[in-house]
């Protein structure tokens, strides 16, 4: 029989587990305490429960029990309490989404099978597409956003902001664009002349070499570092 | 003669920022002339410019094993 799941809390991490656990053709059962946000993926998944899952008789009611994986992706002192409730309920397997270390030793104390750290993930996934020799630098802003420092892709020369797609397909900010312009020097050899466009605008366009200063979200960035 | 050709047609489109060509040209000097830091520097140019810091700084390095008092070398490998 086909492994079932529930994901508690639909925050953007768990909608993404699951629908990608429901496409795989498991059995999904989804909660959280905000209506629209079951009624937005109601129709992907097997089952859409409003409820507080911090509520023992309601999780109960709901089968929780029978599942053979519960994912938790809720604020931290709710995450403590529901993993606790669920391995009490007798839940196989219980993966917590956790944003700091100290939350997930202590939700590995109380019984959480597995602990993830998807922003941390995702901000080494970035540290290691950092090594590519395309991207100069990064600023982490928070767990979920930085900003960096990136040689324009090819694909991308010769067309205006606008053009690139960096807002509208990429929902990153262009902060600004650091440009080389060859000069003769004094000495009568080659160099470059620096300068800098802070805030430029939808026409200014991408000009092979320049370096744009990207600010958005690890994901975005990360794919751009792809182009 | 060939090389100063290869080195100013190098430089004329690195001036005019046609990266690709002026590594070509380099590199072609290059192969004359193997042992010149300047080349290796104008190849670091053209490299750097095109958007290709990590060979950039490469050549920037060879340029300066050659001649370990090459400012401008220095100079714009503490940039990158």
């Amino acid at each position: 029989m086909a492994k079932s799941f529930a994901v508690i809390g639909l925050g953007d991490f768990g909608m993404n587990v699951a629908r990608a656990l429901s496409r795989k053709g498991f059995e999904v059962l989804v909660i959280d305490t905000d209506e629209t946000k079951i009624a937005e993926i109601s129709e992907e998944v097997s089952q859409g429960l409003v409820m507080d899952a911090t509520n023992e008789r309601a999780l109960k009611e709901a089968g929780i029990q029978d599942v053979d994986v519960a994912i938790v992706s809720v604020g931290t002192d709710e995450a403590i309490l529901i993993t606790q409730l669920l391995k009490e309920l007798g839940v196989s397997r219980v993966v917590v989404r956790a944003t700091s270390p100290l939350q997930g030793k202590i939700l590995t104390r109380i019984g959480a099978d597995r602990v993830v750290f998807p922003e941390r993930e995702m901000a080494e996934r970035l540290a290691q597409s950092l090594s590519s020799p395309k991207i100069f630098d990064y600023i982490e802003l928070s767990p979920e956003y930085g900003v960096v420092e990136i040689v324009a892709p090819k694909k991308l020369t010769g067309k205006s902001l606008k053009e690139s797609g960096l807002r509208k397909n990429y929902g990153v900010t262009v902060m600004a664009i650091r440009r080389k312009y060859p000069v003769m020097s004094k000495k009568g050899t080659p160099d470059f002349k620096e300068e800098a466009i802070i805030s430029p605008g939808a026409d200014d366009e991408i000009q092979e070499g320049d370096i744009l200063v990207l600010l958005g979200k690890y994901k975005d960035l990360s794919r751009i570092g792809k182009l | 003669m060939k090389l100063n050709h290869l080195l100013e047609v190098g430089q004329f489109y690195l001036l005019n920022k046609k990266y690709s060509l002026a590594i070509d040209k380099f590199k072609q000097a290059l192969r004359l002339n193997p042992g010149s830091a300047l080349l290796f520097f104008y190849l670091g140019l053209a490299y750097e410019g095109g958007g290709h810091p990590e060979e950039a700084k490469e050549m920037y390095r060879k340029a300066l094993l050659i001649d370990p008092e090459y400012e401008e070398a220095k100079r714009r490998l503490h940039r990158l």
